[in-house]
């Protein structure tokens, strides 16, 4: 179960102001903040500052983990388990095995990605605490949390008001 | 920032014509002189070796011309903006599509060298052969040929004159009539290029056939065609012609190009091979044969690590893409696999199956990438390196790879 915190959130209703909001935020040394956008917004990621995702370092080492298996499966089943001979080939015959291998490296490296992904981002999420229902269509939000370094309620409201928001309010939970 | 509007108009904007240092041009003039020579010194004294290396030379800055014009009109099919500064340069390429048909009438002269069809005497010694008759033979072959390289230059005026129209009159319509035009150069480059192949390639060895061909052929055309584009959009860069017009996230994306490229040819490159190993029928396993012998499994074997297993692990991290020396070695890279490539589809039929390499195959080479390079110099002087009236260049300056 996730952990919720309660903080304060502001709202937006253009794109570009919530960026600035982001970047103002980052600039003062904010750690913990958080953006709820409807759609992925170009040049959060820099805004924020967020550090790069680590999951193509699991895509590929449970691609590579695949490969391996597949190497396994196909010699032991082709070669010491119940070697058959095919057409006079070699009981290990790599050729032929290199589609099964390639399978297997796929089919480990896209699970794993994607049971990575649902780990990273706490998913799944039951009954999500909600700021304001209009972020899935055109609002956007910023929120602070409580444990945000230097974190004091009145700042931030005053803050999010010269950003701009059109809304200021505390979240119970998020 | 991508949406910041106020942002790129702080963005130098410069596209003028790209001017390359002399020294390479005094290059690449020497080369193709140098090349000529040998080519004409070649055809009286040389036969059996000159032929080979032309129709290699040949068919490799063919793939180039054709291959820029293919990016082309794949961006135009799928109205691609972000590919709109970086387009010109395929563009460029096509310059050395007439030059096309001047090799081909080269070639015309070594046709009997090279191909058994073109013998009379084998083709009536050969019942295999004869009844390939009503293909292989000199009318229905040049008219190919040239049919080919005639429709190419044909496309090139459709396509490429649109867009050079537009850098001078801004109309927005071009850039929308050039998409129907677009969609029938993919059918007739699929078509034509499959056969063009199969014609040039295939064909040394005429009692062997293989469904895959045209697609084996294209996967190495278009690898290399995007390792020699990420060189010339780095070269416009450094050379300061282009500024602002193109920068690392157009190479990222291309350098992505080209890395799902790689996988391409590996996978069309394992497509073929499989089937005719695991069939085993001799008339099919000819092929490998003649390449996996008197010292062609070497050959063969530094195909699959360079010209797929080295990039595709180097392309994998994102910072690669991103950086220029790196990026730049493994295009340079790739463009040498695919002259091995080329090499390796038509040098075991010829010299007794014996691995042969020499002079000759580098001064004719050199001479046409002497001709290929001059000709694209030409054109990027002539006009801008960036198609700059193009309605979508906002996408393109706007253009942000995301992680």
């Amino acid at each position: 179960m996730a952990k919720y915190q309660s903080g304060i959130a502001g709202i937006w209703l253009e794109e570009d102001k919530i960026l600035e909001a982001a970047r103002k935020c980052q600039s003062l040394g904010f750690k913990k903040f958080d953006t709820i956008t409807p759609y992925p917004v170009h040049g959060m990621e820099e805004a924020m500052e967020i550090k790069r995702s680590n999951i193509p370092y699991v895509t590929f080492v449970a691609g590579l983990m695949g490969c391996l298996s597949g190497l396994l499966l196909t010699w032991w089943t082709s070669a010491v388990s119940w070697p058959i001979n095919v057409g006079g080939k070699p009981m290990f015959s790599l050729p032929a095995f290199i589609p099964v291998i390639f399978e297997l490296t796929i089919l480990f490296a896209a699970l794993l990605s994607v049971a990575a992904l649902f780990y990273l981002c706490g998913l799944p999420k039951i009954n999500p605490p909600l700021i304001d229902p209009d972020l899935t269509s055109h609002k956007f939000a910023l929120f602070i949390p409580k444990g945000e370094v230097g974190y004091d309620e009145n700042k931030i409201t005053e803050l999010f008001k010269q950003l701009g928001a059109a809304e200021v309010k505390k979240v119970a939970e998020y | 920032m991508a949406n910041n509007h106020s942002d790129h108009h702080q963005i130098q904007l410069q596209a003028s014509p790209f001017l390359p240092s002399s020294g390479v041009k005094t290059a690449s003039v020497a080369a193709a002189a140098l090349g000529g020579l040998a080519l004409i010194v070649g055809i009286f004294k040389f036969q059996n070796q000159v032929w080979p290396a032309f129709l290699l030379a040949f068919f490799y800055f063919s793939c180039l011309a054709i291959g820029g014009l293919f990016f082309s009109a794949i961006h135009f099919v799928t109205k691609a903006g972000w590919s709109s500064s970086v387009r010109r340069i395929g563009e460029s390429f096509t310059a050395f599509i007439p030059f096309m048909l001047v090799g081909g009438l080269i070639l015309v002269f070594g046709l009997k060298t090279l191909y058994p069809w073109a013998d009379a005497e084998r083709m009536a010694s050969d019942a295999l052969l004869n009844v390939k008759k009503a293909y292989l033979n000199y009318p229905f072959f040049l008219i190919r040929l040239f049919g080919f390289g005639l429709l190419m230059w044909f496309f090139r005026h459709q396509i490429v004159g649109r867009s050079l129209t537009q850098d001078k009159t801004g109309d927005d319509q071009l850039t929308h009539s050039a998409v129907p035009w677009s969609i029938a150069f993919l059918f007739a480059f699929s078509l034509g290029f499959s056969l063009f192949s199969v014609d040039l390639l295939m064909a040394l060895l005429p009692h062997w056939y293989s469904t895959i061909w045209g697609v084996y052929c294209f996967s190495g055309l278009i690898q290399a065609t995007f390792a020699a584009m990420i060189l010339f959009a780095f070269a416009l860069v450094n050379s300061g012609a282009v500024k602002g017009y193109i920068n690392i996230e157009h190479i990222h994306d291309l350098a992505k190009y080209l890395k799902g490229f790689t996988v391409f040819w590996a996978y069309i490159a394992f497509s073929q091979f499989m089937l005719i190993w695991y069939a085993n029928i001799p008339e099919e396993t000819e092929f490998f044969l003649l390449r996996s012998q008197n010292g062609w499994l070497g050959i063969s074997m530094a195909l699959l690590i360079f010209r797929f297993i080295i990039p595709f692990l180097i392309l994998l991290p994102r910072g690669v893409k991103r950086s220029e020396g790196t990026l730049k070695l493994v295009c340079w890279g790739v463009l040498v696999m695919q002259f091995l490539d080329l090499y390796w589809l038509i040098y075991p039929n010829f010299n007794d199956n014996s691995v042969q390499f020499g002079v000759i195959e580098v001064l004719v080479f050199a001479g046409v990438a002497g001709v290929f390079m001059l000709s694209v110099f030409k054109f990027l002087e002539k006009n801008s390196p960036v198609a700059i009236k193009d309605p979508r260049m906002h996408e393109a300056l706007n253009h942000h790879v995301n992680y």
